[in-house]
């Protein structure tokens, strides 16, 4: 059916995955310095969107060290700590950097604009993901009343908000470096063409 | 002018463009029911403790499973959902689905990712186990930082490697 191609192409991923690794191992060693700052402003942000959702106002979301704590009000100045968000829950932004160092074929500028893209996306989605899980979790509780569909269908938006925050790194990678790829990969078939021609030319495969 | 919608109808690109992104929807799709149902969920979490519980005894370990979770005597890991390797491998089979190929690599795609996720999920049990048991205070970090990153650049490196070596090959002349 499909010819191997050459090397190249497998020399290329090699080389992808192992600037990927590299990456991804100097940033697990500043996570700690990282994800606190990256945390803060995870609530920062998602703290209007609770309340903006919430009526009246039931939750404190407060950002400790690299951990969100959600409390519930309970009474007249007085919370109790419904949930919290461990120090890794934000670790996506690690392969997301990891994977727009490692991809090939970008400038230093275009990868310093991809970055700050990403980052910036991927923020919002943390922060729809935080906002989406407590108010969720509120309904699957009882606590906040909901319509007959999303009563009904709340396990479902669950998982998805689950796997949207799975996927999140690698789909806004996806469409940041789609045309890249897109280049490098026409750039490897067609030397992988003219390889091919050249080795038939000289008679390589009679 | 019917003659010229129909000529437009079969311009688009619906056979290498629609298709592969409803295919890919409708992965997407099941990849959410599938995580949602507990009794699949669970006889694939059973599943995977099992291999992993077989594969410890057979490098020499005395571990037993009792429903999803795998023990010895110095420690035990629980498989849940997030642990299956569900979600890499669905976004892996979204991938293959909606890139623009024939089915047979479609096939060879598919094949890849499941049979590589699911090995490589059955190493990362295994080398969290072996963490737990002689780095425990790596274990956090090994599980939630490093594991995830290098399922993920496994996944899109497999993916890259059948795209280019599979998916595109330049046809014979």
């Amino acid at each position: 059916m499909a010819r191997i191609a050459g090397s190249g192409w497998m020399n290329l991923v090699l080389r992808f995955a192992a600037i990927f690794l590299l990456v991804t191992a100097v940033l697990v060693g500043l996570w700690s310095f990282i994800a606190p700052g990256y945390s803060a402003a995870v609530a920062g942000l998602a703290r209007p969107l609770v309340h903006l959702m919430e009526a009246p106002n039931a939750s404190v979301l407060e950002a400790r060290g690299a951990e969100i704590w959600i409390y519930r009000i309970v009474g007249p100045a007085e919370i109790a700590p419904f949930t919290w968000f461990d120090r890794y829950t934000f670790f996506a932004v690690i392969p997301l950097l990891a994977l727009l160092v490692a991809t090939p074929g970008l400038g230093w500028w275009r990868r310093l604009a991809r970055l700050g893209i990403a980052i910036g996306a991927l923020l919002l989605i943390h922060v729809g993901y935080l906002v989406a899980s407590v108010e969720l979790s509120y309904a699957a509780l009882g606590l906040t009343p909901v319509g007959p569909f999303l009563a009904r269908t709340l396990d479902l938006w669950q998982v998805a908000v689950r796997v949207l925050w799975e996927a999140a790194p690698v789909a806004i990678w996806i469409l940041l470096t789609l045309g890249t790829w897109r280049r490098v990969l026409r750039g490897s078939r067609g030397e992988r063409r003219r390889e091919s021609l050249s080795t038939e030319a000289i008679g390589v495969n009679d | 002018m019917v003659d010229s919608r129909k000529r437009c109808l079969k311009s688009l690109p619906y056979r290498r463009v629609w298709l592969p992104v409803l295919g890919a929807a409708c992965m997407a799709a099941l990849l959410i029911w599938i995580a949602g149902d507990e009794p699949v969920m669970g006889a694939v979490q059973r599943g995977l403790a099992r291999v992993t519980s077989g594969t410890l005894n057979l490098l020499g370990h005395r571990t037993v499973v009792a429903g999803s979770t795998v023990s010895s005597g110095l420690f035990g890991i629980t498989v849940v959902t997030a642990c299956t390797g569900l979600f890499t491998t669905g976004l892996f089979l979204i991938a293959v689905i909606a890139y623009p190929t024939g089915w047979k690599p479609k096939l060879i795609g598919a094949g890849l990712g499941l049979a590589g996720v699911f090995l490589l999920n059955v190493v990362r049990l295994v080398s969290l186990y072996y963490i737990g048991v002689h780095l425990p205070g790596f274990l956090d970090a090994a599980h939630q930082l490093i594991w995830q990153s290098v399922l993920i650049v496994f996944a899109v490196a497999l993916w890259l490697l059948w795209a280019g070596r599979w998916a595109h090959a330049p046809r014979r002349v």
